[in-house]
């Protein structure tokens, strides 16, 4: 959604060719984020021949401040698409910054990862919002993820398995 | 001025910033390099919203005030004394994740 689309487009932008294909997943809701997202694929094309792309829309697994117990229902409802999708990409690598989506995605990867079937690196950047305090989906999978990225030293010293790299969008 | 796609046009012809707390809207504007006051609604505190307007209060790239104290603040400014914004450093996550991923 909105800025987390921002961000991750920025974080995007200083990455090679050999980051390719890369298949993006928004919220069925999201309206705003497939125009950024291909205007940004638009002109990486100019820029590398043979650059692919895929997108696809699972349903959004937590509105701004549900709670905690529902966001559970809405979150394996998801899960009920971001299952099968993600076993039908197979990533090598997942790269997500925040979204509710991004949990039932992260999740279905460590599960495919835990049936053998594919192991995916996932690496978590918490947005440059997030000062002194993670959100929520950070808060979770700091403790899933391979990499977790924070953008500010507060966080770094609160969270000492996390990555400090400045701020990087 | 209810909903346009982007403020871009208007920010870069823009003098001077008052805006909510709202990340996107400071980061936009810091990046602009226009000068900024953020006006900081109690009734929105504990959002989280407060902790980027904050750090960059803390950090000198922006005035706070709150709807009260506005009027005060515009008259005794000093704009001079705002700090420059630093762009982010995307490439610095591209080196990172090449070494993660085993790219070199």
């Amino acid at each position: 959604t909105g800025g987390h689309t921002t961000e991750i487009l920025r974080l995007l932008s200083c990455l090679s060719e050999s980051y390719s294909p890369r298949h993006y997943i928004l919220a069925d809701s999201d309206e705003m984020s497939e125009a950024k997202i291909r205007s940004f694929e638009q002109k990486r094309a100019e820029t590398f021949s043979n650059s692919q792309f895929t997108l696809d829309r699972i349903p959004r697994s937590r509105e701004v401040r549900q709670s905690w117990s529902s966001s559970v229902v809405t979150t394996l409802y998801s899960m009920l698409y971001s299952l099968p999708l993600t076993y039908k990409l197979k990533p090598d690598l997942i790269l997500c910054n925040g979204p509710g989506t991004c949990v039932p995605v992260c999740i279905s990867a460590l599960l495919l990862g835990l049936l053998g079937i594919k192991r995916a690196i996932i690496v978590y950047v918490e947005s440059i919002c997030r000062v002194e305090t993670l959100s929520l989906s950070g808060k979770i999978l700091y403790y899933f993820s391979d990499y977790f990225i924070v953008q500010w030293p507060g966080l770094k010293e609160k969270y000492p398995k996390s990555v400090y790299l400045g701020r990087i969008v | 001025f209810r909903f346009k796609d982007s403020l871009a046009r208007d920010l870069r012809r823009a003098d001077l910033v008052i805006s909510h707390a709202g990340a996107g809207s400071c980061l936009e504007t810091l990046e602009e390099g226009k000068p900024l006051i953020v006006v900081i609604n109690e009734k929105l505190m504990g959002n989280h919203q407060l902790e980027l307007a904050k750090q960059l209060h803390r950090d000198g790239h922006v005035l706070c005030c709150n709807c009260s104290t506005l009027v005060e603040t515009l008259q005794s400014m000093d704009l001079s004394t705002l700090k420059p914004f630093p762009p982010g450093q995307p490439e610095k996550f591209a080196l990172f994740l090449d070494k993660v991923v085993g790219f070199q």
